[in-house]
């Protein structure tokens, strides 16, 4: 039997413990690769957060919403290209009702990406968030990844605003 | 049993449990059938009521808590079922108002009126303790243990609209159920 070591990159622990210090413990996500080294790190560093998989990111908006009526502070986790499949959550549910979640979105489609597919809706990311009124940031480098996401679920739960917080290729996978 | 008949059925058996009741007819039924600060109204977000019940019952395991759904509503998040397969929550409930047809939006027939059958669904995907139920008596049994029932139901005229202020929904359900939101909030200095 052979053990895997594989290295953590710093932006992921980054995500975690910027997550983990806005006070949130539950993070329903909908897979991502890059996101998977932030799961990682959940599991092995951060026992205390509880990780929920959903089968799509709108389901991923709704579990969040009712982790928030029961008490909890929650997160999502969703790869850009699913944010088009979530908009009437966030815009019918989130925003009306004034519910916090606080979005890490892994981004597909901008500087970097290969895929034709891809980048139309990675283009239209910011763009989508600023018509809506959601709030975004970027987090511009690994070393800045903790302090951005903390501040950014810190607004979010204070001030009961769903906010995304974007992982951009560059520091996710260096392309 | 028409649907405002069975939701008076589970207001009456709901106790203190709260309720999340899908959009449209559901919650205007659920409004009708008895308002309580504990019945959280969607106004939007067609699909996902049991996706926020099983939020709250994850967050909550120590509250019971019951979903209206209506067949069309299930039917834009199917994906819920194989979640809630998958963490089994022991406190959640949900009821699916089967009417057959979009009732909200017109009558349009759903995939129900031509077989589709959710309950085999909720089987297949891990919610073994399913049924579909008929009458009153059966809606009755079924709530005991059951944690997934189709009602089976005909259409009927709602009577009334739940508040439509959904600040005022979310934060009066937050108290009832011992989640106050001003809790959440508060940076620590």
């Amino acid at each position: 039997m052979t053990t895997t070591t594989m290295t953590t990159p710093a932006w992921a622990v980054g995500v975690s413990t910027g997550v983990h210090a806005a006070g949130s413990r539950d993070v329903v996500y909908v897979p991502d690769n890059p996101l998977s080294h932030v799961l990682r790190v959940f599991e092995q560093q951060f026992r205390d957060v509880r990780l929920y998989l959903a089968t799509r990111e709108e389901e991923a908006f709704g579990i969040a919403a009712g982790l928030y009526l029961g008490g909890r502070l929650p997160t999502v986790m969703l790869q850009s290209s699913g944010l088009g499949n979530s908009l009437n959550a966030v815009t019918s549910l989130l925003m009306p009702y004034q519910i916090p979640v606080l979005m890490v979105v892994s981004m597909r489609g901008d500087s970097g990406d290969w895929n034709a597919a891809q980048m139309p809706m990675g283009r239209a990311v910011r763009g989508i968030f600023e018509s809506l009124g959601v709030p975004h940031t970027t987090v511009e480098s690994a070393n800045q990844a903790c302090d951005t996401i903390r501040c950014a679920g810190k607004t979010a739960f204070g001030t009961r605003t769903s906010l995304a917080c974007l992982l951009p290729r560059k520091v996710t996978t260096g392309s | 049993m028409n649907r405002v008949e069975a939701t008076r059925v589970i207001v009456q058996l709901a106790g203190d449990a709260p309720i999340v009741a899908s959009l449209g007819h559901p919650a205007y039924d659920l409004f009708a059938a008895g308002d309580r600060p504990r019945n959280f109204y969607t106004w939007g977000s067609m699909g996902l009521a049991s996706s926020i019940g099983l939020g709250l019952a994850i967050a909550r395991p120590d509250v019971r808590v019951i979903v209206l759904d209506g067949d069309g509503s299930l039917l834009m998040n199917l994906g819920s079922l194989a979640t809630i397969g998958l963490l089994r929550p022991a406190n959640l409930v949900v009821v699916v108002m089967d009417n057959q047809e979009y009732a909200t939006t017109g009558g349009q027939p759903t995939p129900t009126a031509h077989g589709a059958d959710l309950e085999a669904a909720a089987r297949a995907m891990g919610i073994a303790a399913s049924a579909t139920v008929r009458t009153e008596d059966e809606l009755r049994q079924a709530m005991e243990s059951t944690r997934f029932i189709v009602a089976k139901v005909q259409e009927s005229a709602p009577t009334a609209k739940p508040p439509l202020d959904c600040v005022f929904i979310k934060q009066r359900f937050m108290a009832a159920i011992g989640n106050p939101e001003t809790a959440t909030q508060g940076a620590s200095l």
